[in-house]
């Protein structure tokens, strides 16, 4: 007996450990979704402001749409496709019926990459335009084996000779099958419908492969998002999620456990009503958003377009409204979330875009393999006048001859440091292996950042390939991970606000914002040097709108636009006529934001180091990895 | 005669490549009680299906009225079934069941409520009309679905084993039922069972089946007195069945001794196969029978004795009425017309063809 209780306590605490587990993250989600300061490291009162964001900003609110429409008519076609089959199939052999519920099963087993990427695919091959049509499809033929998976055990219980006696006594195939299997297989479509519906609202990698451009779901919305740190809109829009997608999980469990007894008739023929309700009002609701879709968004579809692919919250959004006021060019705009899957996306459909916003190292990689088309920069009126030479000059490190590239912005990489906290100036990246800090120290979370670091530290060049450097550099990281805190990316910032470290790798756009937060924070460009970088359009090779796309990239480089851009994003601007209309002083003259000349010339650009080089610090990171 | 109803023309039936009827034939009559009698698994179900159409035969044709209705669809034979199991609608309650074939049919609703009353009165269930069919009885349940089919007023009631759930005493009530019903809604029954006794007290007509094949055809006495091999011997009741040697007629010779018998026309010295009831061997004094024995073994069954007596080599199954302990020394003897003569099948698959030929 004692032994039995003692076993008792010990599930009980297991059990405990595992929902901390699960719900400990959510929980925190929730919490920072009602806080009201940005940064995830202190807590600034209560607050609904970022809920009232969330449901005032119309993109956040167009993806939402997106994702319930799909959700809804996906799950309606799935579950009548999914329920037909199931009864079909119990009609037929054992052996036929294993070797069709494998097949159909194979998108449920299959990762979901492997299936989004084929439907991708086969969209391609049949030239289907992607976008709605193409998320509505691919959600159906996932979420159909859900549907199956959940009526088929049910359908096998369901003897068939109920039916063949409704038959017997006159009554038609559809009839019998209404009044008799329907009924008893009724809870468990409705638990397979939830079920799609969830798995719909969740999916993102199936929905990212076949969207295409200019359309978004949620889950690829809050993707794109969360590239340039995650804004608190993002805790609401996903609490809110959670919330819905629990209430629909246990919404179908109930169903499934709703067992039919004599006395609950009349409470089960409420239900049956209550179902039918739901049901109808979804189908309501469908088609009043399908057909305020079709004459919405077809009809007043124009044909004159730039698809433009830029990093997340990189521009002003109001740019882009005045952009199409202006010229009256529609801007179907996307966002990515890093330079290797832009590269993957445009390398699979060089048309895909017509304008996109790499990197410098992702730039040479880009013209390497032939996938930019060729400017003119007579044609670009704005950038020659009032984008600074010496960016262009800068820019040929990357773009030899500036043929394919117009700068956009541009930075540096440092070190933040809480002055109130160190015993001297900081000049030197050697600062970053001082054991007096061992523990408040926060490291970028990248292969080439990291490496630059120990590379510059060293006096090596930041591209180096040669491998007596990269190994030096590799036992520099792997003597100095001790001492690191984290390696992280976005997290440098909140967690500097919050003085939870002392120094901190940082890009100097990062650094401006951070400053103004917490005004004992300095950033520096270490004497060894350090990197510039250039982000810059260009023009992919095959793009459908090359006169819309250098107008677009023009714009640009018009001075208020710049300064608009500079003003939402607080990166470098290239724009000299910009930086001058600057208004807030500190900033105009910020050696952050504008470090003098003769700091520059300590700076390098990336650039691409080919496979090879590749493959040398992706070895040298993992080794440094596996050392912590 | 009686008109001819029911036609099964050269019917085969395969599932999976495994033959399961072949070229079976089956004439059934108006007004007839027929019992399809056979061990678990030898057709009678798939025979029932395919009369009510739930199953397509791979070959041969179903006439019923002098009308083919091979291809026609279940909701439209005017046969209704009673299933192996039950099979009632368990979202709906009694009346609705029964009501179901009704409806469809667009019966007032006075008449329907008439109907549901006669027929629940016809199963013994008055009153039970709003009970929802799982808070009744296995038997009550069977009997539903027979009041649920014959309210539709078929001309053939299929019943495919329909008592089998039942305790012996509901199923003795159930068979008496069954056939009062039959008698007054004059309709013909096609009865499926594997219990010989049920189909010995019930029918009008039996087909014995095995394997596919019809093994015998006829009244329960032809089948029970007159059985025409060994395996519908041994399945109706209990017989001692013993290869013999024909030896001419009117004379088989039984475990080497010469016994008078009634069949002819087997031709001389022929193998054969006798089944001998065991309440035909009679036990006499030593000297004043055929064949010397010894009671081996003795059992009392309430209506008679039961014994095994060890003569000629073969333990001979005996009932009767007079106990001889066991030990004593007793002669067998066998009157002439209680010896029924049979072919002998050369092998097993011939034995299960055997009268289909
Ligand atoms: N749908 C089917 N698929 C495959 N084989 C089947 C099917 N239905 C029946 N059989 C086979 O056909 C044979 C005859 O079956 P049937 O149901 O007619 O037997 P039965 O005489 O009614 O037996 P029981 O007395 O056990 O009900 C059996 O061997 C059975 O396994
Ligand atoms: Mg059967």
């Amino acid at each position: 007996m004692q032994k039995k209780k003692s076993n008792n306590v010990f599930e009980k605490i297991y059990m405990g450990i595992i929902f901390v587990f699960m719900y400990a993250p959510i929980l925190t989600l929730i919490v920072l979704s009602f806080n009201s300061s940005k940064s995830r490291a202190k807590w600034g009162g209560f607050t609904f402001n970022w809920y009232i964001r969330l449901f005032s900003d119309s993109e956040v609110l167009n993806a939402l749409a997106n994702t319930l429409i799909i959700a809804l008519i996906a799950t309606i076609v799935a579950t009548i496709i999914g329920t037909v089959t199931t009864v079909a199939l119990v009609g037929l052999n054992r052996k036929t019926r294993a070797v069709i519920m494998g097949v159909t099963n194979i998108p449920m087993i299959n990762a979901d990459i492997v299936t989004g990427i084929s439907l991708m695919l086969l969209f391609r091959v049949l030239h289907f335009n992607t976008g709605f049509f193409t998320v509505l499809i691919a959600h159906i033929t996932f979420n159909i084996p859900y549907v199956m998976l959940s009526v088929m055990p049910r359908m096998k219980t369901i003897s068939p000779s109920v039916y063949e006696a409704a038959l017997d006594l006159g009554a038609r195939p559809m009839y019998a099958f209404r009044k008799t299997v329907l009924p008893d297989l009724a809870p468990a479509v409705v638990s397979g419908a939830l079920m799609a519906f969830t798995m719909s609202i969740d999916d993102f990698i199936i929905t990212y492969f076949t969207k295409g451009s200019g359309f978004d779901t949620l889950s690829t919305k809050i993707y794109n998002e969360v590239k340039r740190g995650i804004q608190p809109e993002i805790y609401a829009l996903s609490a809110i999620i959670f919330i819905v997608v629990l209430g629909l999980l246990f919404a179908s469990n109930r169903m499934k456990n709703v067992k039919i007894k004599p006395r609950e008739m009349d409470e089960r023929k409420a239900k049956g009503r209550k179902v039918r309700l739901i049901a109808a009002t979804a189908v309501a609701m469908a088609a009043i958003v399908f057909l305020g879709m079709l004459f919405g968004g077809v009809f007043s579809k124009k044909s004159n377009q730039v698809y433009v692919y830029n990093a997340g919250e990189y521009i002003d959004p109001e740019v882009i409204e005045m952009f199409e006021e202006e010229y009256g060019i529609e801007v179907i705009y996307d966002e990515f979330e890093s330079n290797e899957i832009m590269y993957a996306k445009v390398a699979a459909d060089n048309a895909a875009y017509d304008v996109l916003c790499p990197s410098d190292y992702m730039i040479a990689k880009l013209i390497q393999n032939d996938m930019l088309y060729e400017i003119d920069l007579d044609e670009f009126p704005n950038a020659q006048e009032y984008t600074g030479p010496q960016y262009f000059e800068s820019a040929q490190a990357f773009d030899p001859g500036n043929k394919y590239a117009v700068p956009y912005f541009w930075g540096t990489v440092g070190i933040l440091y809480n002055k109130t906290m160190v015993d001297e100036p900081v000049t030197s990246w050697d600062v970053l292996w001082d054991e007096k800090y061992s523990g408040e120290i926060l490291m970028q979370d990248s292969i080439r950042d990291a490496f630059m670091v120990a590379l510059a530290r060293n006096g090596f060049s930041i591209n180096s390939t040669d491998p007596k450097e990269i190994e030096i550099a590799t036992q520099d990281l792997i003597d100095q991970s001790p001492l690191v805190q984290a390696y992280v990316v976005d997290q440098v910032r909140d967690k500097m606000i919050g003085n939870e470290a002392i120094l901190g790798v940082i890009y100097s756009g990062e650094a401006i914002f951070t400053k103004r937060e917490n005004p004992n924070l300095e950033y520096v460009i270490p004497d060894e040097g350090s990197n510039v970088w250039i982000d810059a359009w260009v023009i992919t090779k095959d793009a459908r709108n090359k006169e819309n796309a250098k107008l677009w990239i023009d714009f640009m480089c018009r001075p208020d636009i710049a300064l608009m851009n500079f003003e939402y994003i607080t990166y470098s601007t290239p724009n000299i006529a910009a930086q001058e209309m600057i208004e807030d002083e500190d900033i105009r003259t910020s050696e952050v934001a504008f470090p003098p000349a003769e700091t520059l010339k300590r700076c390098d650009t990336y650039v691409y180091l080919g496979e090879e080089g590749d493959r040398l610090y992706s070895d040298a990171w993992k080794k440094v990895k596996s050392a912590n | 005669m009686k008109k001819e109803l029911i036609q099964l023309q050269h019917i085969s039936k395969s599932y999976d490549g495994h033959m399961i009827l072949d070229d079976l034939n089956l004439t059934i009559h108006e007004n007839e009680f027929v019992t399809l009698l056979g061990p678990s698994g030898c057709g009678k179900t798939t025979t029932l299906r395919i009369i009510g159409g739930f199953e397509r035969p791979d070959s041969g044709r179903v006439i019923f009225d002098g009308e083919d209705i091979t291809e026609l669809a279940p909701n439209r034979r005017q046969v209704n079934t009673v299933f192996q199991k039950y099979a009632l609608f368990t979202h709906m309650d009694i009346a609705e069941n029964i009501a179901f074939g009704l409806k469809i049919k667009n019966k007032s609703q006075a008449y329907i409520k008439d109907k549901i009353k006669y027929a629940l009165k016809l199963v013994n269930l008055e009153g039970y009309e709003h009970r929802m069919p799982d808070t009744l009885s296995g038997g009550q349940q069977q009997r539903i679905a027979i009041a649920r089919a014959i309210v539709n007023e078929p001309k053939v009631l299929l019943l495919d084993e329909p008592l089998g759930a039942l305790d012996l005493k509901l199923r003795q009530e159930m068979q008496y039922e069954l056939i009062r019903m039959k008698n007054e809604l004059g309709i013909t029954f096609i009865y499926v069972t594997h219990d010989q006794e049920e189909a010995l007290t019930m029918s009008d007509h039996i087909v014995v089946m095995n394997k596919g094949y019809i093994q015998q055809e006829g009244t329960p006495e032809d089948i029970y007195n007159e059985p025409e091999n060994a395996f519908v011997a041994d399945f109706i009741g209990d017989s001692n069945i013993i290869t013999a040697t024909m030896v001419r007629d009117e004379l088989v010779n039984i475990l080497g001794t010469n016994f008078a018998c009634v069949d002819k026309g087997f031709g001389e010295n022929k193998p054969v196969d006798v089944v001998i009831r065991p309440e035909d061997v009679k036990l006499v004094e030593r000297g004043k029978g055929t064949l010397p024995g010894v009671v081996s073994h003795i059992i009392f069954k309430g209506v008679h004795y039961e014994m095994e007596v060890q003569a000629g080599g073969f333990e001979w199954l005996v009932h009767s009425t007079r106990m001889n302990e066991v030990g004593s020394e007793v002669d067998i003897r066998v009157d002439p017309f209680n010896i029924q003569v049979m072919n002998r099948p050369a092998s097993e698959d011939e034995e299960a063809i055997g009268v289909a030929e």
